[in-house]
């Protein structure tokens, strides 16, 4: 609710994996601490049931767990809790068929990544088989990475975006993590951010809800008004 | 080059990494064919690697045993002790022909490191190697070796702190510097195209001892034993013989009486890790048991999507052998031929002998002894207290 009121239009919730390689530092450690406590598939669903009541619902794992629940049944199991998309930062476009036929038949959005190193043909083809959104990392780098990259250029990658599938939003994520850097990857023309990493880190400290709101305020300020705002990232 | 051996492999990874992947795969298949590249890769195999191995009969083993004569493949004589030298020359080389500057690499036993930094330093390049902090602990000597040969060596505190959290430490590195980094993985695991491209320069060994039989008794062994953390020494050993009636082992680690071990092929289901569909020691919901074993290099929880593919297909017979079995065929061969092997190997040792009882003395057992044991020697004198 808190994050709703601060300007979210969606939310990612994470289920850990014992082995997140596209994880930096706080995730890994946010998803020991959860398998540590015996966080499971149950518990899942359920934070998706009270998540999905508030925004619109989408789901960070890896392709392990999501495999092991059995593609068909774990994904009806999924969108029956009301999420309404998945995304795995492992599954790469080729290793991807199975899990977006089951994802179309479920009506869930498989949405797939984009990162700095991809050619524009593979942009395209990325745009055209992602769902939901694009999901674009802003840097060569894991999740929580701080500092600029000068040698990235996000502009091009979102305007080929764009053009390969018109109404596919391009989100961009990896390193968003504070207004400066929202407005910084909001001026490539992407429309939206991903905040995770600094959510979780402030989650840590144990805030208010009004906190979270005036914290997420002040990134969503970086948004352009005729442009939906942040997308955050929660447990 | 296959991308799925049957229904395993793949390459499931974050698509910072798909241009690398793709990078590395197009600079092997010209490499491959390139006879300059091909030329280099034997010259320096047999004047900095010292192949080709010898084949060894293991007579006083063979006595022990009372059967099939047991003979060793030699591997503990490659530089550096221990195959990982064949992978690391090979992949070494695609590294410079790419023009990247920095290697990184995932060690468990430390040999894989210790090859590595072997590599980086003779051909200039900058290295890294991650490594898990019970395995640094535990293999203490090559940790030195490592870092006397140049190489940074970065203690990996995360997860259950061996070689699974190593290789995840790495695949972040490589995800942040992929632009100037080769990750020059050390087994036959993680995604396409490391799989082939490993078990291709892990070949040599089966090759050799295809036609070392040939001299040394004639014809074919009867039965190969080779043991199996990832698998990289026993799909370099298995490969060449596929497509001959030579009966294949291979040897998973048991761990102790009651534990999981490190045993994804005779105790996993198939799952997605590091990369790779394949045999995964892994809890109903998918996420990816701690392994235990005595010996840091078989200390795994997945393991090479070919050998998934061999058990299926029942090309290879695989088995798991316990810390204990692994400890008295390390002092076996020790106390018979004056040899310390490493305790990977150590339990293929161990089934090769139980397999030679059973058989008549006209058979012939070939063992790959993939690695040499002085690295062991705090583990062994720990363990006979």
């Amino acid at each position: 609710m808190a994050l709703k009121e601060g300007g979210a239009t969606a939310l990612e919730l994470g289920f850990p994996f014992s082995d997140p390689i596209a994880d930096g530092p706080v995730l890994e450690a946010a998803a020991g601490r959860a398998l540590h406590h015996g966080t499971g598939w149950n518990d899942l669903l359920r934070a998706c049931r009270i998540a999905s009541s508030i925004l619109p619902t989408a789901v960070m794992t890896y392709a392990n767990p999501v495999w092991q629940e059995g593609l068909t049944k774990g994904l009806r199991r999924l969108a029956s809790s009301g999420a309404s998309g998945l995304i795995i930062p492992d599954l790469s476009l080729e290793e991807s068929g199975a899990f977006r036929a089951a994802a179309r038949s479920n009506g869930l959005a498989l949405v797939l990544l984009a990162a700095p190193g991809s050619r524009p043909e593979r942009i395209r083809a990325l745009a055209h088989a992602s769902r939901g959104f694009l999901y674009l990392v802003s840097r060569y780098g894991t999740t929580g990475a701080v500092g600029r990259d000068p040698s990235v250029d996000l502009k091009p990658m979102v305007a080929t975006a764009h053009r390969a599938a018109s109404h596919l939003p391009v989100l961009v994520g990896f390193g968003v993590r504070d207004r400066a850097t929202a407005a910084r990857a909001l001026s490539t023309g992407a429309d939206g951010v991903i905040v995770g990493t600094a959510l979780e880190e402030l989650l840590a400290k144990r805030p208010s809800p009004g906190d979270l709101t005036r914290w997420l305020r002040s990134i969503a300020a970086a948004a352009r008004p005729h442009r939906a705002g942040a997308r955050t990232r929660g447990r | 080059m296959p991308r799925r051996f049957g229904r395993y492999g793949g390459a499931y990874v974050p698509e910072t990494l798909v241009p690398a992947l793709e990078e590395l795969e197009a600079t092997w298949r010209s490499a491959r064919r390139d006879p300059a590249f091909r030329a280099e890769l034997r010259r320096l195999s047999r004047t900095l690697g010292g192949r080709p191995t010898p084949l060894y009969l293991a007579a006083n083993l063979t006595r022990r045993a009372g059967g099939a004569r047991i003979w060793l493949k030699r591997e503990d004589l490659v530089h550096g002790g221990a195959h990982k030298f064949n992978n690391t020359l090979g992949q070494g080389l695609l590294a410079r022909r790419m023009g990247k500057p920095r290697l990184i690499a995932e060690t468990g036993a430390g040999q894989h490191g210790v090859a590595t930094a072997m590599i980086g330093a003779a051909l200039g390049l900058d290295t890294t190697v991650y490594m898990g902090e019970v395995d640094v602990a535990r293999q203490r000597p090559n940790v030195d070796r490592m870092r006397l040969l140049g190489a940074h060596v970065v203690p990996v505190r995360s997860g259950s702190r061996t070689l699974k959290d190593a290789i995840n430490a790495a695949l972040r590195d490589w995800i942040a510097n992929v632009r100037t980094t080769h990750y020059l993985l050390g087994s036959a695991v993680g995604p396409h195209p490391f799989p082939s491209m490993v078990a291709e320069f892990q070949s040599v060994i089966g090759r050799e001892i295809r036609s070392q039989s040939r001299r040394a008794f004639g014809q074919l062994p009867d039965l190969v034993v080779a043991c199996v953390g990832g698998g990289s020494n026993s799909i370099g050993t298995f490969r060449p013989l596929l497509r001959t009636p030579v009966e294949l082992l291979g040897v998973e680690a048991g761990g102790r009486p009651g534990s999981v071990g490190a045993a994804s092929l005779t105790r996993g289901r198939p799952g997605i890790l590091h990369g790779s569909f394949s045999y995964v020691l892994q809890d109903r919901e998918g996420q990816v048991l701690e392994t235990e074993s005595i010996s840091a290099g078989l200390d795994y929880a997945g393991v090479g999507p070919e050998h998934a593919y061999l058990r299926d297909s029942g090309r290879v017979r695989y088995i798991a052998v316990s810390d204990a079995a692994a400890l008295r065929a390390f002092h076996w061969l020790a106390r018979d031929e004056g040899i310390l092997p490493a305790l990977e190997p150590a339990h293929a040792l161990y089934a090769a002998v139980a397999e030679a009882r059973r058989r008549p003395s006209r058979e012939n057992i070939v063992v790959t002894l993939s690695g040499r044991g002085d690295k062991d020697l705090g583990v062994v004198l720990r363990a006979a207290r």
